[in-house]
């Protein structure tokens, strides 16, 4: 079953797409993230043109991002305190993140520099998610850290709690009662910002760099994480989509849509999965689809490509 | 299969018709003169009939219109593979398809097909920005050696077919991923080495229906349509999500 894409002006297997954003709304509904970090290169090596590819996989995101935001909000799991500092900060940052990217097309480094930060932050996070989520579930199973019931990892080096003492002496100190925690502004603000720029940079949501920051660096519960994390993801991704579609007239509707109607069922499932799962489990799943994009980028890299031209025509 | 039948007739009636002159007799009429692209569009087989006067090989060049591509080189940096340099291409149809009822070699010599462009890699692609003629040669080679890999520059011996010396039908499969615009389609006929019959048709490929609708509207009102499109998806994400998904109780007998 073929259908003609008429942005990507091509033709692609209907059930192929549609498993893709079923596999993409799984994990957003189970860990909070958008998934494109897994959508880009799978619909790059189906052959879509890579702009048309990312453009078009934040539009999907957004859609996907709207049904699972409008879930964990049933369920409670959104902070929209936090939430909103957030998307603030990776507006910012995600402007800065475009202005950058601009230099280094300029340069001639942009697919080089991305590549590798694929590579270093999806590898560091992933790995450090791996190690901290099995310890959990090794504690959890023995039942000996009985304090660490909450499902967030307790720093103890002397390092974190320098950052710590750092942390509450930065002003505008402010309550979030929905994530349980109380810190500056400045901190989730400089977060997003991150996440801004490293969404302008490569061309994802932003979640799977989000979700362990906000876990591990801000210390909010897995499941309040997952539900604001898609909250955040919503509106960059919607901004995103509308710049592409503005900008680069890249975003192709009939693919979009099949993505969603893929992803709504993934959606449901990975969301109601993730409400019976604890959190240590949810981390490890999201660890472990990370580590293996993380080692796909390394193979990659590494191997010697069968045909080292490649070649990309204009769209018409 | 009518499409065909009416082919025929007007290549026989043309045939009839037409005057004697120096060069052979010929006139190839294809089945469509319009390539229309819709929503379950993978492909077409275009199919051409032609007459001629007498035994002879018949070669077929189908040339889409130009297409500017970009090629890039991966370059190794320590135990990496990383992208290196890129070129543009410029000049190249973006599809090229040589049909015979013979392989074109043991139809022609080198010299001829050259003359008459009937080599794969013998169009004129240009490399810019301007590099050195030896480091220019590797890029074309690497073109020539893409397109034919992905099938848009193509050779095929076997999809015309030559029926009592006087008629011959070819079958012209076109991939999906069809470029817009007029295609040319050149058929020549070749007695004893040289081209004696010369017809050039032309057909049209165009998107049509919803998929020109959208192509129209993502590049003539791009923010307006982003907006749009966006706000429509994030509604149909929420209206899908309101669907709801519970396993129904199967009746019991």
């Amino acid at each position: 079953m073929e259908l003609f894409l008429p942005i990507a002006h091509m033709d692609v297997n209907i059930v192929l797409i549609l498993l893709y954003g079923g596999l993409v709304g799984f994990l957003s509904g189970l860990v909070g993230v958008g998934g494109g970090f897994l959508i880009t290169p799978l619909l790059i090596f189906t052959g879509i043109p890579p702009i048309v590819a990312v453009s078009s996989g934040a539009a999907q995101m957004a859609g996907t991002a709207s049904g699972a935001s409008h879930l964990h909000w049933r369920y409670g799991n959104i902070d929209f305190r936090m939430g909103t500092v957030l998307l603030a900060g990776s507006w910012v940052g995600g402007a800065l993140g475009v202005y950058l990217a601009k230099i280094l097309v300029r340069l001639g480094q942009f697919s080089n520099v991305v590549v590798f930060l694929y590579v270093v932050l999806l590898g560091f996070i992933g790995v450090s998610m791996l190690i901290e989520s099995l310890r959990a579930i090794v504690r959890a199973r023995s039942a000996v850290d009985a304090a660490g019931a909450a499902g967030v990892p307790n720093g103890t080096g002397a390092p974190k709690s320098t950052l710590r003492a750092w942390v509450a002496r930065l002003p505008w100190q402010t309550s979030f009662p929905a994530s349980g925690v109380h810190m500056s502004v400045v901190v989730p603000l400089v977060l997003g910002a991150f996440v801004g720029a490293m969404t302008s940079l490569m061309g994802v949501g932003g979640g799977f760099i989000m979700v362990p920051m906000m876990i591990y660096l801000l210390k909010i519960p897995t499941k309040i994480v997952v539900g604001t994390s898609l909250f955040q993801l919503l509106f960059t991704t919607a901004a995103v989509s509308v710049m592409q579609a503005g900008v680069n007239h890249a975003v192709d509707p009939v693919l979009v849509v099949l993505l969603i109607l893929g992803s709504v069922v993934g959606t449901k499932l990975g969301a109601q999965l993730g409400t019976r799962l604890p959190g240590e489990k949810l981390r490890l799943i999201l660890a472990l689809v990370v580590v293996a994009v993380a080692v796909k980028m390394v193979v990659t890299l590494v191997v010697p490509p069968g045909e080292i031209y490649d070649m990309t025509v204009e769209l018409r | 299969m009518a499409r065909l039948l009416r082919c025929l007739v007007l290549a026989c009636a043309w045939m009839l018709c037409a005057p004697s002159q120096a060069a052979e007799p010929l006139v190839v009429v294809p089945d469509t003169n319009q390539v229309d692209i819709r929503m379950d569009f993978a492909g077409k087989e275009v199919q051409a009939v032609g007459s001629m006067d007498g035994p002879a090989d018949v070669i077929i060049k189908v040339v889409a219109p130009q297409q500017e591509a970009t090629l890039s080189r991966e370059i190794k940096l320590g135990p990496f593979w990383i992208g290196g340099d890129k070129v543009k291409m410029a000049g190249a149809p973006s599809l090229l398809f040589l049909y015979a009822n013979r392989p074109i070699d043991a139809i022609l010599s080198p010299q001829e097909r050259e003359k008459h462009g009937l080599l794969l890699e013998g169009v004129p692609v240009h490399v810019e920005p301007a590099i050195p003629t030896q480091a220019a040669g590797e890029w074309r080679k690497a073109f020539f050696r893409i397109k034919e890999k992905e099938g848009f520059y193509r050779e095929d011996d076997r999809a015309v077919q030559v029926f009592g010396n006087r008629l011959f039908i070819a079958h012209m499969s076109l991939p999906g991923d069809l470029q817009t615009g007029t295609y040319t389609m050149e058929t020549l006929i070749v007695r004893s080495g040289k081209v004696v019959g010369r017809d050039v048709a032309h057909f049209r490929v165009r998107l049509a229906g919803v998929e020109r609708w959208i192509w129209n509207a993502s590049h003539d009102y791009p923010w307006a349509f982003g907006s749009a499109f966006t706000l429509a998806v994030m509604l149909l994400g929420l209206g899908l999500n309101a669907i709801p998904f519970r396993r129904r109780e199967e009746p019991r007998a």
